[in-house]
């Protein structure tokens, strides 16, 4: 556990000290939610802001998580500092345990930042309690998506290799998981896999905790097919991440 | 005889079509300073990394301090220093930091101040908390060489240490060296350097994947020939003669050694010429095959 958090406290230790990378990071999902609203400005009187408004908020946090986790494994592993870790004693499930407490450090930041945007700019009125269960909810998410980034990178020779995954895995996701069209619309293959994406389960359980009577626990199901996912994912990614070559 | 620090014996490793490695026999001792000598391409970095554990051969047995390192790795990666042919450090992070990253995976006691003192033995306290990424070529050589040896590991392996490092770090790189040897550590260290061979315990020299020799330079040197000029009066005679002092004499001792000469130029092969020509007597035993 200890070399654990030496990974993690590295891997923070680099984030902080990589400015551009952190601003960006943060600057990001905030223009990006900006740019909604704009949009969303042009829509008739009554169109349902808050509907899209947190599930696009996931969104961005599960791109970004997956994506920066990737590239940043990616990176470790053409510069040679993840065979030099392997070597010098790091074991893999303390490199991935490392790399997911701190870039779920950083997913928590683009959560909070992109949340707090979000209602201050679509004047959304939700209570401590709500803004926590989607905090909740988008969390999980990025525990997933740090995850399968790792999962991904195991992949990808170089930085090039990981963005074919975005079309593939990421993207998928605005128009198969309920974020626009409700999936029950969708032609059954379709819907199956929208089962298979994490931003589904998210955007059910965000979906339902914005209903005016809404209960997460009716969404129980949602949330632990999300930590499912990250179990899974963690299975993976500690088989795929291989100390030898 | 004790046991030797590195033993293998037929190791192979093929990439589809590529034989990075033929059946490669090596004994190091414990304690010495031993050189891996071959041009690029050799498969020096290939073998290192199957010592490390970090690749695992097609075929043969390794032993590092008596341990499998596929099968004890992780006992093996707390007694060993790795120094990889590539940099291979965070940029983004300071020296001190990345040292101390390195460092920390073995658990040394007193890290901290271990860092510190790597850190003044390879020259670099003064610019310690400065990102990696603003340091010359040489000097990310330095702080990966402290990251190698903060954790007094008995066994350090180092791929082409000194590329691209200029004469007077490389001379100091050396010195830190033999400094270590002689306190007991074994080191493996990769080149390309035939001058670089020179300076070390034992040498073993690489090609195409397979071990052509393995001797202390000095008897490497023995396998070459010297050009002996004699200049009298009436003008000179050349001949070739073994490059060990005996054979010397003896020639000196056939030529008489009168009066009438003047001068003795002695022009024996460099390591580099001696090693071209195993290189040719490997080819043509392989054609012959």
């Amino acid at each position: 556990m200890t070399r654990t958090l030496y990974v993690t406290g590295r891997v923070t230790r680099q984030l902080l000290h990589d400015r551009r990378l952190l601003a960006l990071s943060i600057l990001a999902p905030f223009v990006i939610v900006y740019f909604f609203k704009l949009f969303f400005d042009t829509m008739p009187p009554g169109f349902p802001v808050a509907r899209y408004a947190m599930p696009i908020d996931a969104f961005l946090v599960h791109f970004l998580a997956f994506l920066l986790c990737a590239l940043v494994l990616v990176q470790e592993r053409t510069g040679g500092t993840l065979e030099r870790m392997f070597i010098n004693g790091y074991r893999r499930e303390e490199v991935i345990g490392g790399y997911v407490l701190g870039y779920l450090g950083l997913a928590t930041v683009q959560a909070l930042v992109a949340l707090v945007e979000a209602v201050l700019l679509f004047n959304l009125r939700y209570s401590a309690p709500i803004l926590l269960q989607l905090l909740l909810v988008v969390w999980l998410l990025a525990l997933a998506s740090v995850l399968l980034g790792i999962f991904v990178s195991t992949f990808a020779r170089h930085e090039g290799q990981v963005f074919p995954f975005v079309p593939l895995i990421i993207l998928p996701s605005v128009f198969l998981s309920g974020l626009l069209v409700t999936v029950n619309r969708l032609p059954g293959w379709a819907q199956v896999l929208s089962h298979l994406l994490p931003l589904y389960y998210a955007n059910n359980a965000i979906q339902e905790i914005i209903l005016p009577a809404g209960n997460l626990l009716h969404q129980a199901g949602s949330l632990a097919v999300l930590c499912a996912y990250s179990v899974v994912l963690l299975f993976l990614a500690s088989r795929t991440l291989s100390e030898v070559e | 005889m004790s046991t030797p620090a590195i033993q293998t014996q037929g190791i192979t490793k093929h990439y589809a079509a590529l034989q990075a490695l033929r059946g490669v026999d090596l004994s190091v001792p414990a304690g010495t300073l031993f050189g891996l000598l071959g041009p690029n391409g050799a498969g020096k970095s290939t073998l290192i990394k199957a010592l490390v554990g970090a690749l695992r051969p097609t075929a043969g047995t390794v032993r590092v301090l008596g341990l499998d390192p596929l099968r004890d790795r992780a006992a093996l990666r707390q007694q060993i220093g790795y120094m990889p042919q590539s940099p291979a450090l965070y940029q983004d992070l300071s020296a001190r930091d990345n040292v101390a990253f390195f460092g920390s995976a073995h658990h040394a006691p007193d890290l901290a101040r271990r860092v510190d003192e790597v850190l003044a033995l390879t020259e670099l306290s003064g610019r310690a908390g400065e990102p990696v990424r603003q340091f010359s070529g040489g000097m990310q050589r330095r702080v990966s060489l402290a990251s190698a040896i903060v954790h007094r590991p008995p066994m350090i392996l180092l791929d082409e240490p000194t590329a691209a490092v200029d004469p007077a770090l490389r001379a100091r790189f050396w010195q830190t060296f033999r400094d270590l040897a002689v306190q007991g550590t074994t080191l493996f260290i990769s080149t390309h350097l035939m001058d670089e061979a020179l300076l070390c315990d034992r040498v073993a020299v690489m090609r195409q994947g397979q071990l052509i020799a393995c001797a202390p330079p000095r008897e490497l040197l023995a396998m070459g020939s010297t050009r002996l000029t004699v200049v009298t009066e009436n003008g000179s005679l050349q001949s070739s003669i073994g490059s060990r002092p005996e054979d010397l004499a003896l020639a000196l001792r056939a030529f008489g050694l009168g009066h009438e000469v003047r001068g003795i130029e002695i022009i024996p092969d460099s390591l580099e010429t001696v090693l071209l020509r195993l290189f040719g007597q490997q080819d043509d035993a392989r054609r012959l095959q």
